[in-house]
């Protein structure tokens, strides 16, 4: 092998750069942070958040192709309502019960990618599977941000896609119907990701 | 006084309507929240909730004048991220500190505003200050969205006014300068607000 042609292909090799082929990444639980929002009673919008999902995704910038699968736990969802003084529960209480996640029963929610289209080099949509309370339905994300390089944290030890992703659905196509009206049915979801490479 | 003049006067007296005068709210803590993103590494956008806002409102319709008072706790701030496992802190501990909100000498951030747009029946523009970290600076709220009406939850025994407003800050401006720009400068803010007539 010429010198040439090996010093091309350890550089291929760096990991500062983006290869030529499927890469994995995992997800950061502590960057990755999804947020719904939904319409309350018209007169204001009330967002909640879900805690440390765990999950990984691959892309090939190549072939443009990519997979996403992601598992929040129902139980960490919170909504800045969480101390009961006087009430028997808290907002974060009831929305736990079967009048919504359920978690007990349900204890995860998870979105599968099942395709994903790329604008140039960059993810820019997926289309997906959303599963809630035990029901699987075709949810889209949009991306609203995508970026790869080295993380700066880790003196570009580590390589990391990062970016903010959007979507909406009909919590009534997943059974959560209760307060259909005064409390939105559509529900729109926000949130950062990031996930290193392996 | 006239039967009809007596009329008119106790129609407008009915709680299930705007008054033409200036009328006071106090806003419900549990479905007020302000929220804030700001950039991450060039990245993402990260999110981040305070739990505990109070406040108070006047505003009169008619004369198209009104009157906002804000305050949040700063130790109540929650970015998902608040157990340390085997970190020597989370991050919103780390937030906590002095390097940002520096809760324990700061405990509390304010705004203060008057409504100086309208749209109608509705305010457009809210101009105040928000006193952060002990500065106080100039701060415009946009309202992007606003509803006075009777609270269903209530029979209609109660009168609400709710809304979402936008605004941004940079935060160097009040002295928070750890980690610019690394975690992003501006700082992008989003609060929901109802709140019952007094």
């Amino acid at each position: 092998m010429s010198k040439k042609l090996a010093a091309c292909l350890v550089a291929a090799a760096l990991p500062l750069s983006a290869s030529a082929a499927p890469e994995s990444y995992v997800i950061d639980p502590y960057h990755t942070i999804p947020y719904w929002e939904t319409d309350h009673l018209g007169f204001t919008t009330m967002r909640g958040r879900f805690d440390k999902p765990t999950g990984k995704f691959t892309i090939d910038t190549a072939a443009k192709t990519g997979t996403l699968e992601i598992v929040i736990e129902t139980k960490t969802l919170s909504t800045g309502d969480s101390e009961r003084d006087a009430r028997s529960r808290t907002r974060d209480e009831h929305l736990r019960t079967p009048d919504f996640f359920n978690v007990t029963e349900f204890p995860t929610m998870t979105y599968k990618a099942t395709s994903v289209k790329f604008v140039g080099d960059n993810p820019d949509a997926l289309e997906g599977d959303l599963t809630l309370l035990g029901v699987t339905k075709p949810v889209s994300l949009k991306l609203l941000r995508w970026r790869c390089g080295p993380d700066p944290r880790t003196q570009g030890k580590r390589y990391q896609c990062g970016g903010n992703a959007t979507g909406t659905f009909k919590r009534s196509d997943f059974g959560m119907k209760f307060g259909i009206g005064p409390i939105g049915d559509e529900v729109t979801l926000w949130m950062s990701f990031y996930g290193f490479r392996q | 006084m006239s039967k009809k003049l007596a009329a008119c006067l106790l129609a407008a007296a009915l709680p299930l309507s705007a008054g033409a005068a200036p009328e006071a709210y106090t806003v419900d803590p549990l479905h007020s929240f302000p929220y804030f993103e700001a950039d991450h590494f060039g990245f993402s956008w990260v999110r981040g909730r305070f739990d505990k806002m109070a406040g108070k409102f006047t505003i009169d319709t008619a004369a198209r004048t009104g009157a906002v008072e804000l305050t949040i706790q700063t130790a109540t701030i929650t970015t998902g991220d608040n157990v340390r496992g085997e970190r020597p802190r989370s991050r919103d501990e780390h937030l906590r500190t002095a390097d940002f909100f520096n809760a324990a000498e700061f405990p509390s951030m304010s705004f203060r505003g008057n409504t100086t747009k309208w749209n109608g029946d509705a305010p457009a523009a809210i101009d105040g200050q928000l006193t952060l970290l002990g500065v106080t600076r100039p701060l415009t709220l946009a309202v992007i969205h606003w509803k006075c009406g009777p609270d269903p939850r209530a029979q209609g025994k109660r009168y609400v006014c709710g809304g979402n407003f936008t605004g941004s800050i940079r935060r160097s401006d009040y002295g928070m300068k750890f980690m610019i720009p690394g975690v992003g400068d501006e700082v992008k803010l989003w609060i929901g607000i109802e709140a019952f007539r007094d």
